[in-house]
């Protein structure tokens, strides 16, 4: 009984590093990093295998996308404020159906800035990082829900 | 016939035993009672070839798989959780809806 209870124990052992070998070859603890620190650039670095170059490049073409952004923050955020106050005031229809053609398409011109900048940081990759990148972040981008604020699952759709 | 049968019921008779009388008896028995084989652990194995081979293939490759997948599944959370930060931080309609 003495061996059955010590060969089973020594199996339960050497599965049981077995699994912490396979759950450590197929970890990625760089990301793990970048996404416990929330830091976006990090994990374009380590998950598309950027070198100091194009990391640079990358991170110089975030810099001054981040101006567009802002203003178009900002545009977006007017054109809300304005819709919402013609909604509220019950007034002009035509007004208000304007108001909202003007916030669509404020959105679109912005999804379509965010889409070209994507292309450019997957122009910087290489070609097969790039078009990783791309099948990743693409999707995300034309499905979110911009009347929410985002989740994990990214399930909000217009 | 029937002399020779009362001879041998008078010599069963008179036949007694008298066994030398061994004070160890009991516990000799319960000595070869509770005595093992003396087996050791290789031969344990050997003689269990098939058993703790299939047992021991099964429980590597299940632990294996699920290291694998749990790792898998924790890379995915990762990604899926710094993709919507790096898309917040792009996205300026997800900027105008949280900020105030």
């Amino acid at each position: 009984m003495k061996y059955l209870f010590g060969t089973l124990a020594l199996v339960v052992l050497v599965a049981a590093l077995t699994g912490v070998v396979c759950f450590r070859m197929n970890s990625n603890p760089q990301l793990h990093a970048a996404a416990a620190k929330g830091d976006a650039l990090q994990w374009l670095r380590t998950d598309f295998h950027l070198t100091d170059a194009q990391f640079a490049a990358i991170r110089q073409l975030h810099e001054s996308y981040a101006g567009t952004c802002e203003e178009h923050c900002r545009m977006i955020q007017e054109a809300t404020r304005a819709r919402d106050a013609l909604a509220a005031a019950r007034g002009d229809a035509a007004a208000l159906s304007a108001a909202n053609r003007e916030l669509a398409e404020l959105r679109q011109n912005c999804e379509t800035a965010i889409a070209r900048h994507v292309r450019q940081v997957a122009a910087l990759m290489a070609a097969d990082d790039g078009r990783r990148y791309l099948a990743l972040v693409l999707p995300k981008i034309a499905a979110f829900d911009h009347r929410a604020a985002p989740d994990l699952r990214l399930n909000h759709t217009r | 016939m029937n002399s020779s049968r009362d001879s041998l019921s008078n010599f069963l008779r008179g036949w007694r035993v008298t066994p030398p009388s061994d004070s160890n008896f009991r516990a000799a028995v319960w000595q070869r009672i509770r005595k093992r084989p003396d087996v050791s652990w290789p031969a344990y194995l050997r003689s269990h070839a098939v058993i703790w081979s299939t047992v021991a293939v099964l429980a590597l490759v299940a632990a294996g798989y699920s290291g694998s997948a749990l790792a898998r599944a924790h890379v995915r959370a990762d990604r899926d959780a710094i993709v919507i930060t790096y898309l917040v931080d792009l996205d300026p309609r997800v900027q105008a809806a949280l900020k105030p």
